[in-house]
């Protein structure tokens, strides 16, 4: 980071400080993925059904569920495979995506039709339908969830990096790598997708949040990952069949620790299009 | 957001005659008095008009309807139809007649259905014959069909012809008491039915009572019948054809079902009419959100709450909860006793060893149903050969389980999976969370797949699920026939997939076994060999928690695992 | 003359997206076909289902021939008009998706309305001060609509507005089972009941309304106060608007007549996009609110591997899909004759 990129991120944090508290948060959650395993008061899985069901005590922060495991231990346990689901789905259709785009914008012709055709199909489609079919297709497993959260992004993906390199592909500067030389495959690689890539990682952040919510819908359905594994989604889903008995602590704590991940991906995507192109924040 | 609810909320809280005293506090310190008062006086009008022009007349009509909510959908007015629900079936109680319908009988204090009394429904009476070869019908001569036809020979002759004959899922049923083909149905007058057995069997009356040979009005099917479909079943899926209790009003499936009283329809007790003016069947998926309509009041009757639901508003007390253990159902781990290692005796009686039973039944069923297991069994033989399921002789102990796995040649575990279907999730998951934890203990490593139904049910009509939880019920829940439909040969009901030729020649020799003692015999036989064999470990038989307003009266669990809304009457 | 060429444009534009909602039809038909759940042997569910009767559920669902010629099959159905028949409620699917769709529509376009009545003013104020606590304030509050799985937000509302407080209505449906149904014209329980002259029945089905659509609004209020935000600062940044300003207009004439009307064209752009996003997502609120639409039938039906109500159901979505996306490009090019179609 050059210093006056550096200059304008502090700049532009000190001006918006709830970018500031956003990226503090993600940072914490993050690091609860990190050292959660070693952190944790109570083993995550272990069952204890004569102490099931006891609310938030001093000995169970966030009370117990069904089996008598500790909620607390199984939300602080649950950041990594949350995050680890949301960061990997967004970064295999960033990736994806963006080459697709690229390419196809560098090259246009029909390859680009085909693929064009290939997107407006996937973005006629009833997304959350479409990841749930995939899901039972494929079978529930994290890296099917991965796959189809994935897939359901791609679109989005594919047009924004095709269209940005579409802009890019006869300017100046790429016409000149090219007298230089280069292979197409250089260009793309060495001078138009540093360019694009940028742009792209504020949708990274906004999607993170959107995939741990497809996540936690997939499994109120009963397609989520496979119990005993402790994720929020599972928990939210499970305790909100809770909600008529009064058991609260079951879907208020895995409800709050969704939201607060969310609601932190979502403002630091906000922020980091501000950071990132001031002239841009929509 | 309170603001646009409460605009829009005006007759809800007339009717609770609240009105005044929410706008008041609403509004109260935001305008001067004048407005105040008027507002105070608009909402006393409202409410006094609500109050006294609509209420009563809801009221009324609300006092003779009877409103249930399910979370399954009734998908065809025809319960012959393949892929009928059971709220399918429920229904077809109450819009068709049979010949002959079940009893009741008080099992600890619940009334349930009778497989042993079977008593005359649209026969007044039955004779069978000394040999038990021939079964005489006398039909009452007062029975009408809907449109007000009489019920004639013809109509019982032409509704068991289909059962039999057309492809549905009566033929499949029909079998199991030797009814297999049209020509043993004989009409000798118009009020009269011979049917012929080709040899004396228990179960063929009660077949008669099950949901599928129920008796179409043959003149108005006929007529809706067509060259390729001469058993009228397209139309029949959206139309009735019946002399039941009630008549359909409204059928939205997977929505809502209403039925209306059938006024001529009098064979309630003391010849009366249905209690009930009208049934109103809703599909509400969640839940939470049933628990909620019936502790409200807005619904009055419900019987597939989850278990902890039902546990809390039994424990409220607001709400009268009848708490029946499916007697003629059974929840067990199962094993393919063909697929290694569970194809070693020891190997599943290592697992059974090591399940702890007391935690799941408290963590899945809140303790809601009867235990299978933990008896004592002396000498290890069954005590008793007369029914089927009895309670097991099964205790949690690791140390034996690690002893018999180490004696099947699996000192150091295994791995495997351990599948249950997305519909059982609220029960099977904690169940299948402690058994995998349980079995770690022991060295056996369980990977646990939580399947979309209709992929379990394909894996499994395949032979392909090594290790699961599933849940069987018998309509006709005697010895031999859970035995026989359950343990022998490659049906798709045998879960475990046991070849046993014993178990098979006793439950064989038992299903034409007039003497009960010798009947028994055979039980003995094969409970204690079931037991020996272990190719399923049963658990449990969970309760049917029928939850319901205190004032209705007369709930009868059935053999159909609905409510049998006829039985039903409110205080 | 114009009007013929925007007939024109939209035709070629809906030919053009033809092959997109072919390719939509392939591609469920085949997943579908992926699924390892067999329905026939779902479906056969007597007590002696054998082989016997799965076969022959599977001949009625014309499982029993190659992949390739039920493909064949089902487009020569679909040509004619045929979506097949659902096993889970025993109706031809295409009754049942006529029966379904207002449902949804009615709720979607509910929730899009109290979204855009919420979002723009939102929009708006967060624009006129870009930077300051009000638009951190707006910013913040969009962030949360977002953040809440819709199944939460959903439960959480019947808890509290309905079992705690008794404000709301019973979860059950469109409208009051204990109140009678309009004559059905339009499907939308809404203008039925107008039309019908029946206004206490227009309460109760506006009264069951309000909760689900509340809890998809909170969804998309973030994405529609966002871009009202964005083409406000950019329309507050024009020429006319400084033309205006230095002219000496009151500050409401310029922010609304001259501002507020250029800034909504991109934000009716985005609200197509949003609300067939929205009526294909709305699975999991229906589900909770026992909501009779489309989403919510396709959900049982996929998980039953009933094919023919998923197929019917992605077809539909598609369409209106393609619709949608087809009348908000024909509108945008009327409203600026400079944007044309392709």
């Amino acid at each position: 980071m050059t210093s006056a990129t550096l200059r304008h991120t502090v700049w532009v944090l000190r001006g918006n400080p709830v970018t500031a508290v956003a990226a503090g948060g993600a940072f914490v959650l993050c690091l609860v993925a990190l050292i959660g395993p070693w952190i944790v008061p109570h083993d995550p899985i272990a069952s204890n059904v004569a102490n099931a069901l006891k609310p938030p005590s001093a000995q169970n922060w966030a009370g117990t569920d069904q089996l008598g495991r500790d909620v607390f231990s199984r939300l602080v346990i649950a950041a990594r495979l949350d995050l680890a689901i949301a960061a990997s789905a967004v970064t295999l259709s960033f990736a994806v995506g963006a080459v697709i785009g690229a390419v196809c914008g560098y090259l246009g012709g029909r390859l680009d039709r085909y693929v064009g055709r290939f997107v407006d199909i996937l973005m006629a489609f009833p997304l959350f339908v479409l990841a749930m079919a995939m899901v039972a297709a494929l079978g529930n497993r994290v890296e099917n969830i991965v796959i189809a959260t994935a897939i359901i992004n791609l679109p989005f993906y594919i047009r924004f990096a095709r269209a940005e390199v579409n802009v890019r592909r006869n300017a100046g500067w790429v016409e000149a790598a090219r007298a230089c030389g280069d292979s197409h495959l250089s260009v793309i690689l060495r001078f138009l997708l540093p360019n694009v890539l940028p742009a792209m990682a504020v949708q990274v952040s906004l999607n993170l949040g959107w995939a741990i919510l497809n996540a936690a819908g997939l499994s109120f359905i009963g397609l989520g990952v496979k119990p005993p594994t402790p994720e929020w989604g599972i928990m939210v889903a499970e305790g909100a069949r809770f909600i008529a008995t009064g058991k609260w602590w079951l879907v208020a704590f895995p409800g709050l620790a969704l939201m607060l991940t969310v609601l932190c991906f979502n403002l630091l995507g906000d922020g980091l299009r501000d950071i990132l192109d001031p002239r841009m924040r929509t | 957001m309170a603001c646009a609810l409460l605009t829009f909320t005006p007759w809800r809280l007339a009717k609770r005659g609240r009105v005044a005293d929410s706008l008041q506090e609403f509004y109260r310190g935001k305008m001067d008095i004048m407005t105040r008062i008027k507002i105070s006086l608009f909402a006393a009008l409202l409410a006094g008009t609500a109050l006294t022009a609509a209420a009563p007349a809801i009221a009324q009509t609300r006092a003779e309807t009877l409103r249930h909510v399910t979370g399954a959908a009734i998908n065809t007015l025809d319960p012959n139809m393949p892929g009928s629900t059971r709220e399918a079936f429920g229904l077809s109680l109450l819009t068709y007649d049979r010949l002959v319908s079940f009893g009741r009988k008080q099992l600890d204090g619940k009334w349930v259905f009778d497989l042993d009394t079977i008593r005359g429904e649209l026969a007044e009476r039955y004779e069978v014959s000394p040999d038990g070869l021939k079964i005489v019908f006398h039909l009452r001569k007062d029975a009408k069909f809907h449109d007000g036809t009489p019920v004639t020979a013809e109509d019982v002759k032409w509704s068991l012809d289909r059962a039999v004959t057309a492809r549905s899922l009566a033929a499949g049923q029909m079998l199991t008491g030797s009814i297999t083909k049209a020509d043993q149905f004989r009409i000798i007058d118009q009020h009269t039915v011979e049917l012929t057995l080709p040899q004396p069997d228990k179960l063929a009356l009660p077949n008669l009572a099950t949901v599928y040979p129920v008796i179409f009005n043959s003149k108005l099917a006929k007529s809706k019948a067509t060259a390729e479909d001469p058993w009228a079943q397209e139309w029949l899926k959206t139309n009735t054809a019946g002399s039941g209790a009630y008549i359909v009003e409204s059928f939205k499936p997977g929505e809502t079902t209403i039925l209306r009283r059938n006024e001529d329809w009098k064979r309630g007790p003391g010849n009366s009419q249905a209690h009930f003016k009208r049934i109103i069947t809703q599909t509400i998926p969640e839940a939470s959100t049933r628990a909620n309509l019936v502790e409200r009041g807005d619904a009055d009757i419900v019987i597939d709450l989850q278990a902890a639901d039902a546990a809390d508003l039994e424990k409220k007390g607001r709400l009268k909860v009848i708490s029946t253990p499916q007697y003629n159902a059974i929840t067990f781990v199962s094993f393919n006793t063909q697929m290694p290692p569970f194809d070693k005796i020891e190997v599943r009686r290592a697992i059974a060893a090591a399940l702890p039973y007391e935690d799941m039944f408290k963590a899945a069923l809140f303790e809601r149903g009867k235990k299978l297991f933990g008896a004592e069994w002396a000498g290890g033989k069954a005590p008793d050969g007369s029914t089927f399921p009895i309670v097991q002789p099964l205790k949690t102990n690791l140390d034996e389980a690690k002893r018999l796995l180490t004696a099947a040649g699996f000192p150091n575990g295994f791995e495997t999976t351990f599948s249950f279907n997305v519909g059982q999730a609220g029960t099977a998951e904690p169940m299948a969370a402690l058994l995998k934890e349980s079995l770690g203990k022991i060295g056996i490593k369980v990977d646990i797949q939580k399947l979309p139904d209709a992929q379990m049910s394909t894996l499994i009509n395949e032979k392909k699920v090594p290790f699961f939880t599933e849940g069987i019920v018998a309509w006709l829940p005697s010895m031999d026939y859970f035995y026989r439909n359950f343990y022998i040969g490659p049906i798709r009901w045998n879960y475990s997939s046991l070849n046993d030729p014993q178990i098979t020649e006793w439950a064989q020799a038992a299903r034409f076994e007039g003497d009960k003692a010798k009947y028994a015999a055979y039980g003995l036989q094969l409970n204690t060999r079931h037991f020996e064999l272990m190719p399923q470990i049963p658990l449990w038989q969970p309760s049917q928690d029928a939850v319901m307003a205190t004032s209705i009266e007369g709930y009868t669990y059935q053999f159909h695992r609905q409510i049998d809304f006829r039985d039903l009457s409110r205080k | 003359m114009k009007l013929g060429a925007t007939a024109n444009r939209a035709a070629r534009r809906f030919i053009s997206s033809l092959p997109a909602l072919f390719g939509v039809v392939v591609f469920t038909f085949l997943l579908m076909r992926v699924l390892p759940g067999d329905p026939a042997v779902f479906f056969a569910s007597g007590p002696q289902a054998g082989p016997e009767e799965i076969a022959m559920i599977r001949a009625q669902m014309g499982l029993d021939k190659p992949v390739p010629q039920q493909l064949l099959l089902y487009l020569r159905d679909l040509s004619q008009g045929q979506l097949g028949r659902s096993l889970t409620t025993g109706q031809p699917v295409l009754v049942d998706l006529r029966n379904r769709l207002p449902a949804s529509l009615e709720l979607t376009l509910t929730a899009l309305l109290i979204a855009l009545v919420a979002a723009v003013p939102l929009g708006v104020a967060a624009a006129l001060r870009p930077g300051s606590l009000v638009d951190h304030i707006v910013r913040f509050v969009c962030a949360l609509g977002v953040c809440v799985p819709t199944f939460v937000s959903g439960l959480l509302l019947i808890y509290v507005f309905y079992y705690l407080a008794g404000l709301a209505p019973d979860p059950t449906g469109r409208i009051d089972i204990f109140m009678s149904q309009p004559p059905r014209v339009t499907g939308f329980l809404l203008i039925d009941f107008a039309i019908a002259g029946d206004w206490e029945g227009w309460q109760a089905a506006a009264r069951q309304l309000m909760l689900p659509a509340l809890t998809m609004a909170l969804f998309v209020v973030a994405p529609l106060a966002r871009m009202t935000r964005a083409s406000m600062l950019a329309s507050l940044g024009s020429d006319f608007v400084r033309t205006a300003r230095s002219l000496g207009l009151s500050r409401r004439k310029i922010v609304v007549t001259y501002a507020l009307r250029n800034a909504i064209l991109p934000v009716l752009t985005i609200v197509g996009i949003v609300f067939s996003t929205m009526l294909g997502a709305n699975v999991l609120v229906e589900k909770v609110f026992s909501w009779p639409g489309v989403a919510s039938y396709a959900l049982d039906a996929l998980l039953s591997s009933d094919y023919a109500p998923v197929q019917g159901f992605v077809l539909l979505m598609a369409s209106i899909f393609v619709l949608v996306n087809l009348t908000v490009d024909v509108l945008y090019g009327v409203a600026d004759p400079r944007v044309s179609v392709e």
